[in-house]
């Protein structure tokens, strides 16, 4: 289907946008269609509360994975509270953590080991042992070895502090104290003795040692509270709950026997499956009844588990592994240069050897007479060749030697700098006060650190909604009652009456969040029960206080006369109800298993809770069982607007539900998240017909679920409407902006959710994704030809509108043709995406200027993601907050993870993860700008750097009959590219900006730099090439014709070599600097005094042959001639060039820097457009 | 509160609090930021060809100011008989070396003038020469015996110890020099001081006054020169200047210094001796006479490097004038940027 019409259509009359019950319904369920079943429990709402709750909640788990029944053989035993026999089979690990890496005694071979994995060292073991044999033999011992333990020592002495701190860490860990059943006592003992099968007791505030399954807790019901901040960030207390079969059990008296069959020892966080055994009982264990190492115990006065994984099985332990590792872009680039590289070694190293063949050859005859020669050792009784075993030994030799002496060629350092850069790159980012959440205080992170510069050429993002657009921060906002629309003026109680509060036992209690509310229906709230709009109301705040899983905690305050009550529970949107009812005067004070209490305008009253139908993703609604007070039963629902019309009564009120209906349009066009609340009084003979069937399906072994799903059904039924509330989940700060940026910097922003297609598209209106001058093209088709014939004339008149080809569909000012949308739901996409649709599919996204992907799937999201990785060369960006965008995240090839409601699975996986979407902006057109431009440039000037180096040995070899003698002295060979050069290139890697923050930010259209790889590319590469050839030349030629003939010595030119090659390539490195902070000036001028200081003392060491040569050297004028005049004549070159560039073909940056710094705009104004125009 | 616990995901969030405002990790560092505006390169090709002309004219000026005199002689000095035959005649130590040839001053030269002799082809950098010494034995005489690096010239069999080490050692010391030469003008001898040749450096550190050479040139093959072996090494500058080894194939070597001024047109007996064999690899020898400036000894590259660099950089000014001239461009013209050019075409 195909509409083509300005502003947002909605395509069919009852099609509101999504509302669920469910913490997240659009995520949830689709998660469900996922084989990451583990985080199904967590996104489905867990309603269950008390004991029997508890039963039919594992039990609903262990259902859901009933397919993946646990097998004997893949089985963990647990023998409750014999240790003893659980560890006799099965070598089940301590409890002792071992997070550090080496022990004094293995810290040598190991971490060697763990170095020589990398191909970097390798190269320099093979080249280091290649010079140890006496007959390649170019440096001494002591220079060939230094560069390779250099390295070693430096990553050496990092690995080993690093892992000093681990071994703190865990000494400390392992020496905590913990409460373990021993001969029927609870004893003392240290964290690390516990072993599997051992029953440990905990208090509140304990931090749980190792994963224990819960067997009773203080709570009568079973019930206890848990934080999970350690284990994924997640502040909100989670509820866990022991089985009811083993709460009464007291651990000292009755000595609990039983059998606990379980998992191997896995990573999934969120998902356990097991089954005890106990008192001839068969139970299921779910994730609800297990309490995971590192958690802490709050609002429980003890809690008494048995261990089942410890140690380095736990679920935290097994988790705390690294990120995942990608490559970047440039580096796969620089990776096939540095090929190129080898080539060129290879060929120098030919010509050199075959040279030295060719010579070898012509002086055959005269080898024994050669005073330099000298082919015959006579220092031996019996005269032998000396070091000479014929011509063609002598090539091999001589290539051999000669890769000795050109290895740096191949620029090995590069990869230890690349990595400082990146260490450094991160350290800023890390620390950018504008990339800081105050909200939910957390920096940024950078958790991979090898793609820091792929940020800079990202060309598409893909973007979850919920929670990474939007807050997932639900705020109540409007009611429809009864068909009256509550939506008028609001009033925040910042003065002196501040939100609704009671009164208890002489203090205050008052919610946690205040609401904003309405004034009209505050007031009619307040008269209570007796006027017909006043019994709607009650109904109304009634239903919504009631109806939900929240459990209020109370909380202390500064004052001890006042207290808050904290709504906690794990839907964000059935907290913002609660609230809005408390605000209203329907405070929730208490709930347990059997009741609930309600301040009902200061009166209190006590409600029976005789049966809860829990939130699934079938139903879309959940429905509580309340008895009230004067013995009367009613069924309340609350759920999606489709799912509730469906069950609502419509002969009667037909105008209310009309007006209800219209209501809910209008919220959901302004993207307001709706819900329906109905209602329905039961009869004793009806209640008794539920009772019993609910009984019966929630004691049922088999099949509980799907018997108490058909229960809820039966019973939601005829609903008379109540009214339907409208939530708002906020987009977050900046969104917008963010999106208008990202769009100038012509970066497409594709938003892939979950969300029904009206909200998505209302929640793309409000975040300026979605613009009413775009035509709009939808695609929901529910077969595969229609999918076809959808994107065939989908194409078709997507190219109507398109005049430019898809390149221009981002300049946001073109006026050439409309922009066009294409608005594509998850059904449609199970029939494009792996087939051959998928390249229409394509071609059509790169035709439009913005993506909107609804009902999608998290695999569906990695598929989008892998459609444009496939077929672009387009670097791509996800970016996600919650378990169903991890695999999107690490699909792409920068994945980011918003650290926000949803847990920290998204963070996880991420390789940066951030507190707020705007964050993408400076961290894209800021962060990823500067790191390209500086890791390009580095790639670039030190592969000049290393060859022009490599060039001047060349030359030299050619002039002393090819025997790679080199005039440089070998310790200047080996400090060159540690300490000559090393230094600036990272610190200007690091500091440098080619622009100032508030030039990327104000023109993100700069950002184009990275997408035409500006800053890395082969013309680059190869006029680098060039340059080097010709600056090596320059460094070589001149010194050797201004010293021809003269009585020079081979050290003294060498020393003029070196001196000449390291200021050069210090100065090209300063021609390029953009901003001279004193840290530059340094690290570069520095570097230069730093090589005199190292030639001066390699020249004071009597036993070398160089002895004094600088000292003579500098004494003449033609030193310092040579010296100023290669610094020149190698830079000319290059100088006039890149003058003439930036003359004639300035780049953006040029332009935008020179704008910088003279204060003008970068706006044309009309004049200079038509200035522009005329002149061409 | 539980600072402790060890999870990879808890210690991120642990640190959570705001970065520290600080101009460095706000990459705000003080900076200064230089644009190269039109005015600012058409100064430097200036600045450059002003400073590089002068520099140029000045070094041509010294270097043409150097009075030099190049004779080749090791293809005149073998006698008719042995010219198809050199090898023979060199190798042969009984053959007269002694060779008589006159040169003429060309200029006024004046005192010091240096006397080098120079040496075509001849690989003092070859890698089997360069490494084959040991400045241990040549600095003391503790070392005597530290000769593992002079392979092939390490050691001789004499009568009656055996293997004994050469004093000095190596293939360098072996191949030393040994053409000498006398100079005659208007049958007066011209004094050639030998003394002074060496760098100070090498006479007081590098070369031992306890190291006398021993077992040096004992037995065939005969390299070169022979020394003295009751001087020490400290005095033999010859050994010190050849010890020196050059940095390219062609060079020269000090000789010695004469210290009175020769007129122009003077007529020059050179008595020398051509023992030296090069010979075998189709080397050359020639004698050196020359004077020297503050640039060294003539070399006009220097100068005309100068002058055509300058020249370039005077040349790349005016283009860049004409080009600034002719296609201004103002500074951070927005109508330049990518951009703007796209919407505007």
């Amino acid at each position: 289907m195909i509409t083509t019409t300005n502003p947002p259509l909605l395509i069919h009359p009852l099609a509101f946008p999504s509302s669920n019950s469910g913490m997240s319904l659009d995520d949830a369920q689709i998660v469900n269609d996922s084989p990451q079943v583990g985080f199904v429990d967590l996104g489905s709402k867990r309603v269950s509360h008390g004991s029997r709750q508890g039963d039919v909640d594992s039990e609903r788990f262990s259902i859901s994975m009933s397919h993946r029944e646990i097998d004997d053989g893949d089985a963990r035993l647990v023998y409750v509270n014999d240790a003893l026999k659980t560890n006799e089979r099965f070598e089940f690990a301590g409890n002792s953590i071992r997070t550090a890496k080496y022990s004094v005694l293995t810290f040598l071979p190991r971490n060697l080991f763990e170095q020589f994995h990398r191909v970097a060292y390798i190269y320099f073991l093979i080249i280091a042992i290649l010079n140890q044999l006496p007959q390649l033999a170019v440096f001494g011992r002591g220079a060939s070895i230094l560069p390779l333990s250099f390295v070693l020592l430096v990553t050496a002495v990092k690995d080993a502090y690093e892992d000093w701190r681990r071994h703190r860490s865990d000494r400390i860990e392992n020496n905590r104290m913990s409460s373990v059943l021993v001969n029927d006592r609870f004893q003392q003992k240290k964290c690390k003795d516990i072993q599997v099968g051992e029953i440990i007791k905990f208090s509140a505030d304990d931090i749980i040692p190792c994963d224990t399954v819960l067997l009773s807790t203080s709570d009568p019901t079973g019930v206890a509270y848990i934080q999970t901040i350690n284990l994924d960030g997640e502040s909100n207390l989670k509820t866990r709950y022991a089985k009811q079969e083993t709460l009464s059990k007291v651990a000292e008296k009755d000595r609990i026997d039983g059998l606990i069959k379980c998992e191997k020892p896995n990573r999934n966080i969120y998902g356990f499956m097991a089954t005890m055994e106990i008192d001839g009982k068969h139970l299921s264990l779910g994730p609800s009844n297990i309490v995971l190492r590192g958690c802490v115990l709050k609002n429980t006065n003890w809690a008494v588990g048995v261990a089942v994984y410890c140690g380095r099985e736990t679920k935290a332990m097994l988790n705390s592994s690294g990120a995942p590792s990608k490559r970047s872009r440039l580096e796969t680039r620089m990776n096939r240069e540095i090929i190129l590289l080898s080539v060129f070694l290879v060929g120098l190293c030919m010509a050199v050897s075959v040279c030295a063949g060719v010579w070898l050859k012509q002086h055959e005859d005269d080898l024994e007479i050669l005073q330099f020669y000298r082919k015959k050792d006579y220092s031996e009784p019996v005269v032998e060749n000396y070091n000479y075993s014929g011509v063609g030994m002598e090539i091999v030799f001589t290539f051999l030697m000669s890769v000795i002496v050109f290895q740096i060629m191949i620029p090995i350092s590069l990869y230890i700098s690349m990595e400082l850069v990146r260490v450094g790159q991160a350290y800023f980012m890390i620390r950018d006060d504008k990339m800081y959440d105050e909200t939910s205080k957390s920096r940024f992170q950078c958790r991979a650190l090898n793609i820091n510069e792929d940020l800079g050429q990202i060309k598409y993002v893909f973007s979850d909604k919920t929670g990474t657009l939007t807050e997932n921060k639900m705020e109540f906002k409007y009611a429809s009652i009864f068909g009256v629309d509550y939506s008028g003026e609001k009033t925040n109680f910042e003065g002196e009456q501040r939100g609704y509060y009671i009164q208890v036992n002489g203090q205050v209690w008052r919610p946690k969040m205040a609401v904003e509310v309405d004034k009209e229906l505050l007031q009619l709230s307040k008269t209570g029960n007796n006027t017909k709009a006043g019994k709607q109301i009650y109904d109304f705040f009634l239903a919504l206080a009631a109806c939900n899983t929240i459990v209020p905690i109370v909380v202390d305050t500064s004052s001890p006369a006042e207290k808050l009550v904290d709504y906690q529970g794990e839907s964000p949107d059935e907290q913002a109800l609660v609230y809005a009812a408390a605000a209203y005067g329907f405070m929730l004070m208490e709930r347990t298993s059997g009741h609930i209490v309600i301040d009902i305008q200061g009166e209190r009253q006590r409600f029976n809770v005789l049966g809860m139908h829990e939130f699934d993703s079938d139903r879309k609604r959940m429905s509580v069982i309340l008895g009230f007070a004067d013995g009367s039963v009613k069924v309340i629902v609350k759920g999606a607007d489709n799912s509730m019309f469906n069950i609502i009564d419509k002969s009667v009120n037909l105008d209310i539900i009309k007006a209800t209906e219209d209501h809910l349009l209008s919220y959901s066009s302004i993207g307001l998240r709706t819900l329906v609340v109905g209602m329905r009084e039961l009869g004793v003979p009806e209640f008794e017909q539920w009772q019993s069937s609910y009984e019966t399906a929630s004691t049922a072994v088999m099949g509980r679920v799907g018997l108490l799903r058909k229960v809820a059904i039966n019973l939601e039924t005829n609903l008379e409407i109540v009214g339907a509330s409208a939530i708002e989940d906020r987009l977050q700060k900046g969104v917008p902006e963010a999106i208008e940026s990202l769009r100038k910097a012509n970066i497409k922003v594709w938003v892939l959710t979950g969300d029904k297609q009206e909200t998505a598209i209302s929640i793309a209106y409000s975040s300026k994704l979605l613009t009413s001058n775009m035509s709009q093209v939808v695609i929901n088709s529910n077969s595969k030809i229609s999918s076809k014939k959808s994107l065939e004339d989908a194409l078709v008149s997507s190219g109507n509108f398109l005049v430019s080809d898809d390149q221009d569909a981002g300049g946001s000012d073109c006026n050439t043709s409309p922009p066009v949308a294409l608005i594509i739901d998850g059904s449609s996409l199970v029939y494009i995406l792996d087939t051959e649709l998928e390249e229409q599919l394509f071609q059509l996204a790169s035709n439009c200027a913005v993506v909107l992907c609804c009902r999608v799937a998290p695999l569906q999201k990695a598929g989008i993601v892998a459609l444009i990785k496939k077929r672009t060369d387009a670097m791509t960006l996800a970016i996600g907050d919650g378990a169903n965008d991890v695999s999107m995240i690490q699909m792409a090839d920068v994945g980011i993870g918003i650290s926000g409601q949803e847990g920290r699975q998204a963070v996880m996986a991420s390789d940066f993860a951030m507190g707020q979407f705007r964050f993408l902006v400076p961290l894209l057109l800021v962060h990823g700008h500067w790191n390209y431009q500086r890791m390009g440039y580095m790639i670039l000037y030190n592969f000049y750097r290393n060859a022009v180096f490599v060039l001047v040995l060349f030359w030299y070899v050619l002039f002393t009959g090819f025997t790679l003698t080199t005039a440089i002295t070998e310790w200047s060979s080996v400090l060159y590219s540690i300490l000559y050069t090393s230094v600036p290139t990272i610190v200007i890697a690091v500091l440098d900006k080619d622009l100032s923050r508030r030039s990327l930010m104000t023109y993100p259209q700069l950002y184009g730099a990275g997408h035409r790889q500006e800053s890395y590319n082969s013309t680059l590469f190869w006029l680098t090439i060039a340059d080097t050839l010709w600056q090596s030349i320059v460094v070589f030629y001149v010194p050797l014709f201004a010293y021809w003939k003269s009585d020079i010595d081979g050290p003294s030119l060498g020393d003029l070599w070196t001196l000449a090659v390291v200021f050069l390539v210090n100065i090209h490195l300063a021609m390029d600097v953009i901003r001279w902070t004193w840290l530059s000036h340094a690290s570069i001028w520095g570097s230069i005094i730093a090589t005199c200081i190292c030639v001066i003392i390699i020249d004071v060491i009597p036993v070398l042959p160089g002895y004094w040569a600088i000292f003579e050297l500098s004494s003449k004028g033609s030193f310092w001639i040579c010296l100023l005049g290669i610094q020149i004549a190698a830079l000319v070159p290059r100088f006039v060039i890149k003058m003439v560039i930036q003359h004639c073909k300035p780049s953006d940056i040029q332009i935008a820097r020179e704008a910088d710094k003279f204060g003008n705009s970068l706006e044309l104004t009309g004049q200079e457009i038509e200035m522009n125009t005329s002149r061409r | 509160m539980n600072n402790q616990v060890t999870n990879g995901a808890s210690k991120s969030k642990r640190i959570s609090k705001k970065p520290q405002y600080s101009r460095f990790t706000q990459q705000e560092l003080p900076a200064w930021k230089p644009i190269l505006t039109p005015g600012w390169v058409i100064a430097s090709f200036l600045a450059i060809a002003f400073l590089f002309i002068p520099i140029g004219l000045v070094s041509l000026f010294a270097s043409e100011r150097v009075v030099e005199i190049v004779y080749r002689y090791d293809q005149d000095c073998v006698p008719e008989m042995y010219r198809g035959n050199v090898t023979a005649y060199i190798q042969n130590s009984l053959t007269n070396k002694t060779c008589v040839e006159n040169i003429t001053v060309p200029k006024k030269m004046d005192p010091p003038i240096f006397v080098y002799y120079q040496l075509d082809n001849f690989y003092q950098n070859h890698r089997r020469y360069v490494k084959s010494r040991s400045d241990k034995q040549l600095r003391s005489a503790a070392y005597e015996y530290s000769t593992k690096e002079c392979e092939p010239k390490e050691r001789v069999n004499t009568t009656p110890v055996t293997w004994v080490p050469i004093v000095p050692c190596g293939l360098i010391a072996w191949s030393l020099f040994n053409d000498t030469y006398n100079l005659i003008m208007e049958d007066k001898v011209l004094d050639i001081n030998k003394k002074g040749i060496a760098w100070k450096s090498d006479k007081n550190v590098k070369f031992g006054s306890n190291v006398y050479p021993k077992n040096f040139q004992y037995g065939a093959p005969i390299g070169g020169g022979k020394l003295n072996e009751s001087i020490p090494l400290s005095e033999q500058e010859d050994l010190m200047v050849w010890m020196r080894t050059a940095a390219l194939p062609t060079f020269r070597k000090l000789y010695g210094k004469i210290n009175t001024s020769l007129e122009a047109h003077d007529t020059i007996t050179v008595v020398l001796q051509n023992n030296y064999n090069t010979y075998s690899f189709g080397g050359q020898k020639k004698l050196v006479l020359s004077t020297t400036t503050w640039i060294g000894g003539k070399n006009d590259f220097l100068g005309i490097a100068y002058l055509t660099v300058g020249g370039i950089c005077l040349f790349m000014a005016l283009n860049f004038i004409l080009l600034y001239v002719f296609k201004p461009r103002p500074l951070g013209d927005p109508s330049y940027l990518s951009w703007n050019r796209k919407t505007v075409s």
